[in-house]
């Protein structure tokens, strides 16, 4: 009975670490290509889910249709947020375009969680989609957790084939690893900049939808993610893919048992203390990958 | 003479008022500690901690718990800011394995960390219910208190623009391996600085708690409030003397006026004000060229390296440094033996020995990728040899790390020059003398000789020129004075001459010799044009591939076939 419950756990964790680990391609891709770091990433994750859960209640939309439209109005929405605030911000000094960064994805953390907050109100929203669990032996699974988790895998072959075969993939992995050999081999870096940028934004309207669908979102829990998506970065190294879905998959198992041995209140502080921890013990990550 | 003014304006608040006029002063005032001592961090040293209200938390936590146990008041302050100098003491370790946007994002993400603990540790903390407090409010008193933590923290700022701990940690900010390489042992003075910066969060923290009677999670770690100082430093201008003060006074009036007449959407508020700074005033108000123009204001933006230096231009008859002695205990200066670097499965220095005397001028030479500048890395302790011994005149550079090796006499320059780009040549040079193993100088003494180091060097006519705006060349003249005025017994050189005219050259080739015949200086000298190399060079080190493929005079290397074959390819091989 008691490895039951364990095992529940761990499967729990699975499903949650594989919607961690979408919110964290995003992050790891525009870091990648753009050496931006978002903060306000986990914040468009917690609207895209608010969206969709409003559509749902509201408008009767399905999670599939308000994912597509939200991961175009996402997509739209990142390439003006680059081209108009973070883009222009290149022609300065390092130093100041680094502090600039910084605080245009700060403040506009700020302000999405709170004018979210103002128009759709702080209490939590989720998309109540259910179908019947599946149940094997004593374990009880959602079946909307493991349609979501196979979906988040299917997603990332897609996306690792994207990455390494289509001219996209090629041309932002050649400007990750050498900008200006890019732009000299023709490769328009600024505009692929901006469209890495919305690349990564529209993800995150889908990790948002898939979340909405098994958690309930409020408009304050961006950051939490943000935070969750740059500890698996760290422990999957930037750019990889499998890494990241590991280390999502460790991030949720850790958050889910740990949830059960001291105390659900914790488990929002596991994911910083992991990084504390993993920053001390090996800096490098644990799944290899580029030192921070 | 703006800061006197501020200042006793700001004495004479009590005094004229006592109600709303008080709060918002002591509000400013607070405001002011935070982000001045957050500024030490990121305007010297170039890290951005974002977490710095954290450390005012666990001040006011430190207070509040100890004063509601009947501990007094003054202890309750200080162990306020001991508890936030602890903590960043313990955090360092973590957190210094980061840099630039990560460890931004790192110190964000403590806020949320100590506000779950805050909540959850219940039988400490109370958890939500927050911690009341029933002290006196002896408000001119802790109004004194305040502007005297105002008070000290521009006192550290000043202290921090004028001593050697300050010139680290502007090396620290330009490069950390050159700095390493130059004597700086990093590590503590990063740490250092950050409990400093913490201390006074903390003092702040203590006296809020005690202002404000009551502390929750929420107030002292929730990141609505938590990035105002930031904000406020930034937009005056971090690491400007002035910045944080001219930044407090404009948008702490503009926080007020948001506060008292918006009733919604005040978060989004600041927030917006927050982008606005990062998208069009990242370096801040007073760094902008607008303001440069105006005669008054103009003075407010003056940058730390903003100060004539004091040389005279007369190199002077006394020697630049005590020349190294000729007899040395140790037969030899170098003695490598069998150094091997791997990466991954490529070794790019693989058993490479090499025995060099006392005033030798080694030329090392090969192909481009043939390992010169990685043996250059494994001396200098930039990487960690794989395997084989480094020993330097008799002591071995097993673990020893790069700012020992620096104090043991190893000077190096890089291929493509790594000055501290925004200090001055004179701060160049003089962060070197400050910080060499050999007499180091205070480091007043340090910005005048400096100028004899640039003097000797020829670039005496450019010592207030901000390193990043010299030429190729002057660079490199400017990382050859800085090594050499490390007083080294080894001098490492790395492709001075390439790209330079042979009058430039011929310049480079007089210095060198001058380093070895007037200070008795050692020299390995990387480099690919071998009629330069002939003028001087005693012996010649020809490395392929890793390995060493001969040694011997310039004639014997250039006549030997296996050197003409790594160079130009084997006879009857397309070219």
């Amino acid at each position: 009975m008691d490895i039951t419950i364990y095992l529940q756990l761990m499967i729990g964790g699975i499903l949650l670490g594989g919607i961690y680990a979408l919110v964290a391609f995003g992050l790891s891709l525009i870091y990648g290509v753009v050496r931006i770091l978002n903060f306000s990433h986990g914040t468009l994750v917690a609207i895209g889910g608010i969206l969709a859960s409003l559509a749902y209640t509201d408008l009767g939309l399905p999670p599939y249709v308000s994912g597509i439209a939200l991961v175009l109005a996402f997509g739209l929405f990142g390439r003006l947020f680059f081209q108009f605030l973070l883009e222009p911000l290149s022609a300065r000094t390092p130093k100041e375009a680094e502090i600039g960064v910084v605080l245009v994805t700060v403040g506009a953390l700020l302000m999405m969680s709170d004018i979210a907050a103002f128009l759709a109100g702080p209490t939590p929203k989720n998309i109540p989609v259910r179908f019947d669990p599946i149940e094997l032996g004593d374990l009880i699974l959602s079946s909307t957790q493991v349609y979501a988790l196979a979906g988040i895998i299917l997603l990332t072959v897609a996306l690792h084939f994207f990455l390494r075969y289509s001219w996209f993939g090629r041309a932002i992995r050649a400007v990750s690893q050498d900008a200006f050999g890019a732009t000299i081999s023709a490769i328009p870096g600024k505009t692929l900049h901006g469209n890495t940028f919305a690349f990564g934004c529209g993800l995150v309207a889908i990790a948002g939808v898939l979340y909405a669908t098994m958690f309930p979102v409020d408009p304050y829990m961006g950051f939490s993610l943000t935070v969750k998506a740059f500890t698996i970065i760290i422990l999957g190294g930037i750019g990889n893919l499998t890494g990241s879905l590991l280390a999502g998959i460790l991030l949720g198992v850790v958050e889910s048992l740990a949830a059960f041995l001291i105390g659900s209140e914790w488990a929002p502080g596991i994911s910083i203390m992991l990084l504390l921890i993993i920053l001390v013990v090996r800096p490098q990550g644990i799944f290899g990958g580029k030192p921070a | 003479m703006l800061m006197p003014l501020v200042f006793v304006a700001a004495a004479a608040v009590p005094f004229v008022t006592q109600s709303y006029g008080l709060a918002f002063s002591i509000s400013l005032l607070s405001a002011f500690i935070l982000a001045q001592s957050w500024d030490w961090l990121d305007g010297k040293a170039g890290y951005t901690n974002l977490g710095h209200f954290a450390f005012f938390g666990v001040g006011a936590y430190a207070f509040a718990i100890l004063s509601s146990k009947g501990v007094a008041i003054y202890w309750g302050i200080a162990a306020g800011a001991l508890a936030a100098m602890i903590t960043a003491l313990v955090l360092s370790f973590p957190l210094f394995r980061l840099r630039g946007n990560y460890f931004a994002f790192a110190t964000l993400a403590l806020l949320p960390l100590f506000e779950i603990l805050a909540f959850n540790l219940t039988d400490i903390t109370k958890g939500a219910d927050g911690i009341p407090l029933s002290l006196p409010r002896q408000i001119n008193l802790l109004y004194g208190l305040l502007l005297g933590g105002a008070l000290a923290a521009v006192g550290v700022s000043f202290w921090l623009d004028r001593s050697r701990f300050g010139f680290a940690l502007k090396a620290i900010r330009n490069d950390e391996q050159v700095a390493e390489t130059s004597g700086i042992r990093i590590f503590p003075m990063k740490c250092a600085v950050f409990m400093l910066g913490s201390a006074f969060a903390g003092f702040a923290g203590a006296i809020q708690a005690w202002y404000l009677g009551y502390i929750d999670p929420p107030t002292v770690f929730g990141l609505d409030v938590a990035l105002i100082p930031i904000a406020m430093a930034l937009f005056g201008g971090s690491g400007l003397i002035w910045g944080p003060l001219v930044g407090v006074l404009i948008l702490g009036t503009v926080h007020d006026l948001l506060l008292t007449h918006l009733p919604v959407l005040q978060t989004t508020a600041y927030g917006l004000l927050v982008l606005l700074i990062g998208r069009f005033l990242p370096g801040g108000l007073l760094r902008t060229k607008l303001l440069k123009k105006v005669p008054f204001l103009a003075s407010l933006a003056q940058e730390h390296h903003d100060f004539a230096p004091s040389f005279s231009g007369d190199l002077g008859a006394t020697p630049l440094f005590s020349p190294n002695a000729r007899t040395e205990n140790a037969s030899l200066v170098l003695d490598v033996q069998g150094v091997v670097m791997r990466f991954g499965g490529n070794a790019a220095v693989n058993d490479v020995s090499l025995q060099i005397k006392p005033g030798e001028v080694i030329g090392l030479v090969g192909p481009n990728g043939s390992g010169k500048t990685t043996l250059f890395n494994c001396i200098s302790k930039v990487y960690e040899p794989t395997s084989g011994s480094i020993v330097l005149s008799g002591q071995s550079l097993a673990s020893k790390r790069r700012d020992e090796v620096a104090h043991l006499g190893i000077g190096r320059t890089y291929q493509n020059p790594r000055p501290f780009g925004d200090l001055t040549v004179i701060e160049n040079i003089a962060i070197a003398l400050m910080f060499r193993g050999r007499d180091p100088l205070h480091h007043k003494q340090a910005l005048v000789e400096a100028g004899r180091f640039a003097e000797f060097a020829g670039i005496g006519d450019k010592l207030s020129v901000r390193a990043d705006t010299l030429s190729l060349q002057d660079k490199k003249v400017l990382e050859f004075a800085r090594a050499l005025a490390s007083a080294p017994r080894l001098l490492l050189v790395d492709e001075v001459a390439s790209g330079l005219t042979p009058t430039e050259v011929h310049r480079f080739i007089a210095l060198l010799r001058a380093a070895r015949d007037q200070y008795g200086v050692t020299i390995i000298w990387v480099e690919h044009i071998f009629w330069a190399l002939a003028e001087i060079v005693d012996r010649i080190v020809v490395l392929e591939s890793g390995t060493k493929l001969m040694e011997g005079s310039i004639e014997e290397a250039v006549n030997n076939q296996r050197v003409q074959e790594a160079y130009f390819g084997s006879k009857g091989e397309a070219a």
